[in-house]
């Protein structure tokens, strides 16, 4: 597969009919960045365009595999980035538009299911524009919880239209919602566009780049410990972290090993959400791959259709290196990342997704400890 | 390239005759019945007239807006048709480099066109829709929308039966009758591209989940084929309907169907082993109609010919263009030609035999 530079970036904007996509969509277009875009729209809008290209296309939501809800994807975008990518006429960047209604988890996964698409492009981030004035009036709709719980970027919009305190309650439960993304509150769109395109949200070299805060707190996982590091020949090959794999394991191997150790997990107010809500996991001490592995594919097996987006870095026991991750329902993406070196080994991660259970996550992930 | 010394002293049976320009990738050739004729479309939109023997350009047709999809030369006649993502259907009087029809395809993003073996009737498919037209252009049915974008059309053959493929289904049509399905053979899944046998009795389709399925046309009973690397787009059936070779990977894989009682279930596949590179994929597979050749053209920019019965050295003959993939394949209605499209923007046309 070609480097994650030489693959065009797609970025995917979300949000309901009025929030202001459109506004944004022509922001992008109209700046000046010396970029070809091209911008794949399911709605129709008022965009202007002179030297990029706009195409329409109707949302095709395909089952590739039988049954399988992981492999969800979007055949009418593998149809238009195939026929984009061969092109003489290169595009420098892609931008999609969906519809109010959309699902973004068919089209998040249709940049790793689809090898043509995977190889030609790569999903840089999902922008969800919030209507500031009017999202309570929908905020119980999927639409609204999935389309806040995928974003990497919330624009709150039309914050002219409401009073600072409003504002600073609906960020209050957009964070509980998804406590990755990064907001800014906006007027009419207006955003430096470096904080929307370029944001690398599903790169595994940016993976908790910015820490989110509730990962911060506690402070347990800043004192060091002393770790043995064994080198010996190890290796990954009980370790079934394929890039983009769709865990279809039916390993039953899920053992809780309850040890007694000092974990950094941070109380939120709600222990089992029946909505969408984020849950974040620190810990000190290294983890056992093979425990890891079986605690993973049993979860993304049992409940990857509610997680919608995870990511993380762990601390493998006898490896020397930091495991990174990121997934969106039962697609698992990691790699081995850099060395820890003076780094404090720990792990840290987020699920966000709906009826997650804090309580028996944290408890998965620990029995999975060395 | 040293693969292509595996040939040792024998001769390339594939040899160059020309090689022309092509404004964008090559998405789709069509011969002339006649031979003297070769049309190859651009992705980008125009369609491009050679003269077949000299691979002089004619007529550069403007094709259609924002992107041509398909070509079709119409069997025992003049017209060549094509389709886009502009909403139309074109009939062209290629010879004399001018449009003759514009037709309504009813939908954007226009993916195929298909003449019916007669020549008197067209299936246009767009979007969720596939229209039939008579040759002056006349509409002579709409068949009923599909579940998802009709991915691929053919007329069964010896019928006047027309085969749409769609998310979901296979779905067989009496267009000259009427809209009611002759026949739905429902699969759940997503197909991209099918062939019919020659003898019209099983209908192969490639699927985006890296599978083959197979359908025994009259008792609807299928088969399913996996173990593919990618998504499977290259189909083709020999001219005896025993055998059908796939794509779906670097590998040409052919399976038999007479391997068994239930036709190549439970078979191990002929692999046409050292002709593409490992690291691209296939991009068009064609057999002769007549004859034993088969043609495959990659992502690693090759062209090979391959005779996959012969009992030693399968590989007969092999070009490679200079930058790009082999993107389409097409056999002269002699078939002792054959032309390549290249994904840089080159025709190529071989005398192969």
């Amino acid at each position: 597969m070609p480097a994650t530079q030489d693959r065009v970036p797609v970025t995917v904007l979300t949000g309901f009919l009025g929030s202001g996509k459109t506004t944004l969509l022509n922001r992008i277009l109209s700046a000046n960045h010396g970029k070809r875009i091209a911008v794949i729209e399911n709605e129709f809008g008022e965009i202007g365009v002179d030297q990029d290209l706009v195409i329409s296309s109707e949302e095709e939501i395909f089952e590739m595999n039988n049954g399988c809800l992981c492999c969800t994807v979007r055949g009418d975008l593998i149809r238009i980035l195939g026929n984009l990518m061969k092109r003489r006429d290169k595009f420098d960047y892609i931008l999609i538009e969906t519809t109010g209604m959309a699902d973004p988890g068919p089209v998040a996964q249709t940049f790793y299911m689809d090898d043509e698409v995977k190889a030609a492009t790569t999903i840089d981030g999902i922008v969800a524009l919030v209507d500031a004035k009017h999202v309570l009036l929908h905020w119980d709709s999927h639409e609204v919880q999935e389309q806040i719980a995928f974003a990497d970027v919330v624009l709150l919009n039309k914050t002219d239209l409401v009073t600072p305190a409003e504002l600073d309650k609906l960020e209050h439960l957009i964070r509980k919602m998804n406590a990755t993304a990064k907001i800014h509150r906006t007027k009419n769109a207006e955003i430096d566009l470096t904080n929307v395109l370029n944001v690398k949200g599903f790169d595994l070299d940016r993976i908790l780049d910015h820490e989110p805060d509730f990962l911060k707190a506690g402070g347990h996982h800043h004192h060091h410990h002393e770790h043995e590091h064994e080198h010996d020949e190890h290796d990954h090959s009980n370790c079934d972290h394929d890039h983009g794999h769709c865990e279809h394991d039916h390993d039953h191997d899920h053992k809780h090993e309850h040890k007694p150790q000092a974990l950094g997990v941070i109380e939120h107010d709600h222990v089992h959400d029946t909505t969408v809500s984020s849950v974040g996991i620190t810990t000190s001490g290294d983890l056992d791959a093979r425990k890891l592995n079986a605690w993973m594919s049993n979860l993304l097996k049992e409940k990857g259709q509610d997680i919608f987006r995870m990511k993380g870095v762990l601390s493998i026991k006898g490896e020397a290196n930091r495991f990174v991750f990121q997934g969106i329902h039962m697609l698992f993406d990691g790699k081995v990342d850099k060395p820890w070196g003076n780094t404090p080994r720990s792990n840290k991660l987020v699920f966000i997704g709906r009826n997650l259970d804090r309580d028996e996550l944290t408890a998965g992930f620990k029995s999975c400890l060395a | 390239m040293a693969r292509f010394n595996l040939f040792g002293k024998s001769e390339n049976r594939l040899r160059p005759v020309w090689q022309a320009a092509v404004p964008d990738h090559v998405i789709s050739v069509a011969w002339s019945p006649d031979g003297a004729h070769v049309a190859a479309a651009a992705i980008s939109g125009p369609i491009l007239v050679f003269d077949a023997r000299t691979g002089k350009p004619l007529h550069e047709l403007k094709g259609h807006g924002f992107g041509t999809a398909a070509l079709a030369w119409q069997p025992n006649g003049a017209l060549l048709a094509s389709v886009g993502q502009d909403k139309k259907v074109r009939l062209w009087s290629a010879a004399a480099g001018t449009e003759a029809h514009a037709l309504d395809a009813g939908a954007s993003w226009g993916e195929k066109v298909v003449w019916h073996p007669s020549g008197q009737y067209l299936a246009a498919a767009a979007g969720k829709v596939c229209r039939v037209f008579d040759s002056t252009g006349a509409l002579l049915r709409e068949l009923p929308a599909q579940a998802g974008t009709v991915m691929d059309a053919k007329w069964r053959p010896g019928t006047n039966h027309l085969t749409l493929l769609a998310y979901g289904a296979a779905t067989t049509y009496d267009p000259l009758r009427g809209t009611d399905p002759v026949k739905v053979l429902a699969w759940k899944g997503s197909p991209l591209v099918m062939a019919w046998s020659p003898d019209g009795k099983i209908l192969a389709h490639g699927n985006q989940d890296s599978t083959v399925h197979f359908w025994y046309y009259d008792e609807s009973r299928d088969l399913q084929m996996w173990g593919y690397r990618t998504k499977v787009r290259e189909l083709a059936w020999d001219m005896s309907s025993r055998y059908l070779a796939t794509g779906g990977g670097p590998v040409v894989c052919v399976w038999d169907c007479q391997a068994g009682p239930n036709g190549p279930e439970g078979s191990k596949p002929t692999m046409l082993q050292d002709g593409h590179d490992e690291e691209g994929t296939l991009t068009a597979l064609a057999y002769q109609s007549r004859g034993f050749l088969l043609a495959s053209a990659g992502t690693d920019g090759r062209v090979i010919l391959w005779q996959p019965t012969a009992r030693r050295g399968a590989q007969v003959g092999a070009f490679e263009f200079a930058g790009g993939e082999a993107s389409v394949l097409a056999w002269s209605a002699d078939e002792k030609s054959l032309a390549a499209g290249c994904g840089s923007g080159a025709l190529a046309v071989f005398r192969a035999g």
